[in-house]
């Protein structure tokens, strides 16, 4: 009976041990505790990885500025491999580490989850780099995204096909045949959709097919490839994930089918170093819609932003011996953004820290990425300020050359011409 | 204008891709499901670590290749007793233990070791794609209009040559005799003075050696990462099941009809539609043919 009591007292004193613990919070030591979601294991871990190096340039580089509210920002990190493990690192963020902002967590898979755990608990959520266009649709208030969402990657997308490629294949945009190839996540599915939408709603373009494939259990893309070369498509507009890009393209080149162009967005499959690894300059041509890379143009940025931008590049460079990758850039813009608030509003309180967020309003060519700033009320930031560009495969570079008047690098073989002459 | 609906040479062109994409992927297939069914066939243990047997063998070609440039075909000839090790190895330190156990202990037992054999992959060796692009990994062959890869071509030759092997093994060798009484009744095997033990042993190994060997035919055509056996293996349990358990032949013959149902349901139906029709033809067949389209009646109680 005695052990069982004190079982119990102690159990009791741990509790609230823990508690007094949690509401001490951030610690008057002149740090600032940040909460930070990645996949740092499992299926997406490659890409959270580099999120996370991003978060850490960025990070030093703000603490090296003075950090926020004058305190230096360190990160709780938590592992958010899948939906539920987000949830439960964002609680145990919140409870055990007392973080009162949460950031992260690269996969549209995840900041879904992750998110609603945070707002049950009024923590603030700050996303860098999802793109699901349900992410802000759902009236929470303690939401926030930095980063484009999905239907404005379509959107991009179909600008770029109408405006820079049709009169460069003499054609009008309404003369144009394209056809969608997509993976069927959440992801592939909402670019696609919004491609879809706009391109004939606004421009007319004929669609000849449509496809949709489950990019992990996919191994021959022949019979697509088949179909498609009979269709004969000026434009091919091909979200992939990974290994999809790379076999598709290759068996492109096999079964001998010959477009105009493709067209990708964002940092997976085409997007990927890795497309450039597995084909060198047999993969010179595909499109990708992106962050920026070699060929920006700072001086068509604001002084600050060029400053961030060489600093920035400089950093990643030190750090992995390579060009910043998307994921590098939407991690570090994300934090700076962060950063932009906390400094306007001095606290994380939700609602000051909110009407800091709304009152942010800054061009684009502001800040890194060349990205500008404009939240809506649903905490999305306005798509037409969060510049994207159009990069292109050439000779195992992803270059950037679109809109021009930020790039020194220009597009080429457009249209593609045959598979053997794209040197 | 639908291009399916007049027959003229366009059409036979693309008749003919399709029938070489068909056997040519095909012949992946059959490479990966002879080890399964071997292993399911004999030992009755569905292994869900397969896949990973496989991914290591992709590995071993990518790491012999990015570090001292030797092409998948030289790595082929070590990697034939190198995963047959492995095989006897894990066999020992895993299957031993649940050989004799419930299937619900084999599963959790396989699944285990499958996930183990990923997360290990990612730590060793982190999850980016990986690629090897020896000279004939671009190397295209053309008869017709037809367009032929000519590492696909190697992989089907290989399957073949596999499955006649081991076809030749299980019906006129002494060992393949005595694995294949060990299947139909393992008490009476043991009776009879065989050694089941070491026949478990033998066949876990030849398992792992055959989806060793494929790791590394594949390398050159798919890319390598922790879980890309995932991206096979389901696929595999579905030829199996089709071609009936330790079907050698059988192997063969369910994986171009999965092949088949793949190239000609993404061209007709659309790619979306492809896993319902395989898997319903799966079903089909458990609940008309439950011992596989060629197995004899019955051959699925066998051992159990």
């Amino acid at each position: 009976m005695h052990r069982r009591h004190l079982v119990v007292v102690s159990a009791v004193v741990l509790a609230l041990a823990l508690v007094a613990g949690s509401s001490s919070g951030q610690a008057p030591s002149g740090e600032y505790k940040i909460g930070l979601l990645e996949p740092l294991t499992g299926p997406l871990a490659f890409e959270g990885k580099r999120h996370l190096e991003g978060y850490e340039i960025m990070r030093d580089m703000i603490n090296d500025r003075g950090g926020v509210m004058g305190k230096k920002i360190t990160f709780a990190v938590g592992d958010a491999t899948d939906p539920t493990a987000a949830a439960s690192e964002a609680n145990r963020l919140i409870t055990r580490d007392g973080v009162k902002i949460i950031t992260g967590t690269y996969s549209s898979t995840l900041c879904g989850a992750a998110s609603e755990a945070a707002s049950r608990q009024n923590v603030i959520y700050w996303e860098s780099s999802c793109v699901d266009p349900r992410f802000a649709r759902r009236g929470l208030k303690n939401v926030f995204r930095t980063e484009i969402d999905g239907t404005g990657f379509g959107w991009y997308n179909i600008e770029f096909i109408a405006k820079h490629l049709a009169h460069r294949f003499n054609l009008r945009p309404n003369q144009l045949k394209i056809a969608f190839i997509s993976e069927d996540s959440s992801y592939g599915q909402g670019v696609t959709e919004a491609a879809r939408q706009r391109a004939k709603q606004e421009f007319g373009m004929q669609e000849v097919a449509s496809e949709y494939y489950a990019f992990a259990s996919t191994n021959d893309f022949t019979p697509i490839i088949v179909k498609l070369k009979q269709l004969n498509p000026d434009v091919v507009h091909h979200i992939a994930r990974g290994n999809d890009a790379v076999l598709f393209w290759r068996q492109s080149r096999e079964q001998q089918f010959v477009f105009k162009a493709l067209v990708h967005a964002g940092a997976t499959g085409y997007g990927s170093p890795d497309f450039g690894k597995a084909l060198g300059a047999d993969g010179n041509g595909p499109f990708v819609l992106a962050e920026p890379g070699p060929g920006l143009r700072l001086d068509a940025l604001r002084p600050e932003a060029q400053k961030l931008e060489r600093e920035f590049t400089e950093a990643v460079k030190k750090r992995t011996g390579a060009e910043p990758y998307a994921s590098h850039r939407l991690a570090g813009a994300g934090l700076w953004l962060l950063k932009l608030v906390l400094d306007e509003a001095k606290t994380d309180e939700l609602d000051r820290f909110r009407s800091a967020v709304m009152s942010l309003d800054l061009p684009v060519g502001s800040t890194l990425n060349g990205w500008g700033v404009k939240f809506a009320e649903n905490g999305q930031n306005a798509n037409e300020r969060v510049q994207h560009y159009m990069l292109q495969w050439q000779n195992g570079q992803m270059a950037t050359v679109w809109p021009e008047e930020f790039t020194t690098i220009r597009a080429k073989w457009i249209p593609l011409g045959p598979w053997d002459q794209r040197k | 204008m639908d291009p399916a609906r007049t027959l003229g040479p366009a059409q036979i062109d693309v008749l003919a891709q399709l029938f070489v994409s068909t056997i040519l992927l095909g012949g992946i297939y059959a490479l990966i499901a002879v080890g399964l069914t071997l292993i399911f066939g004999i030992m009755r243990v569905v292994n869900f670590a397969h896949g990973e047997f496989l991914m290591l063998g992709m590995y071993l070609a990518f790491w012999s290749f990015a570090l001292y440039g030797l092409d998948p075909y030289l790595v082929l000839v070590a990697a034939i007793p190198l995963f047959f090790l492995t095989g006897l190895v894990t066999y020992a330190l895993v299957m031993k233990g649940v050989i004799r156990a419930s299937h619900n202990v084999q599963i959790f037992t396989t699944v285990g070791l499958s996930i183990a054999l990923q997360n290990l992959a990612l730590v060793l060796w982190t999850g980016d794609f990986r690629f090897v692009r020896p000279w004939h990994a671009s190397v295209i062959l053309r008869v017709g209009a037809s367009a032929f890869n000519l590492s696909q071509v190697v992989a089907f030759a290989v399957a073949v040559a596999f499955t006649i092997g081991l076809f030749a093994f299980m019906k006129w060798t002494h060992a393949g005799r005595v694995m294949r009484a060990t299947a139909q009744d393992r008490d009476a095997a043991t009776l009879m003075g065989i050694d089941t033990d070491r026949v478990y042993r033998l066949t876990f190994a030849i398992g792992i050696a055959c989806v060793g060997v494929a790791g590394v035919l594949v390398s050159p055509l798919y890319s390598v990462y922790p879980t890309a056996g995932l991206q096979f293996v389901l696929l595999a349990y579905v030829v199996v099941v089709l071609g009936g358990l330790g079907d050698m032949v059988g192997a063969l013959l369910g994986s171009v009809i999965v092949a088949s149902v793949e190239v000609v349901g993404s061209y007709v139906v659309g790619s979306a539609w492809k896993e319902v029709l395989y898997f319903l033809l799966f079903i089909a067949v458990l609940v008309f043919r439950p011992a596989g389209l060629f197995g004899q009646r019955g051959a699925e109680n066998l051992g159990v």
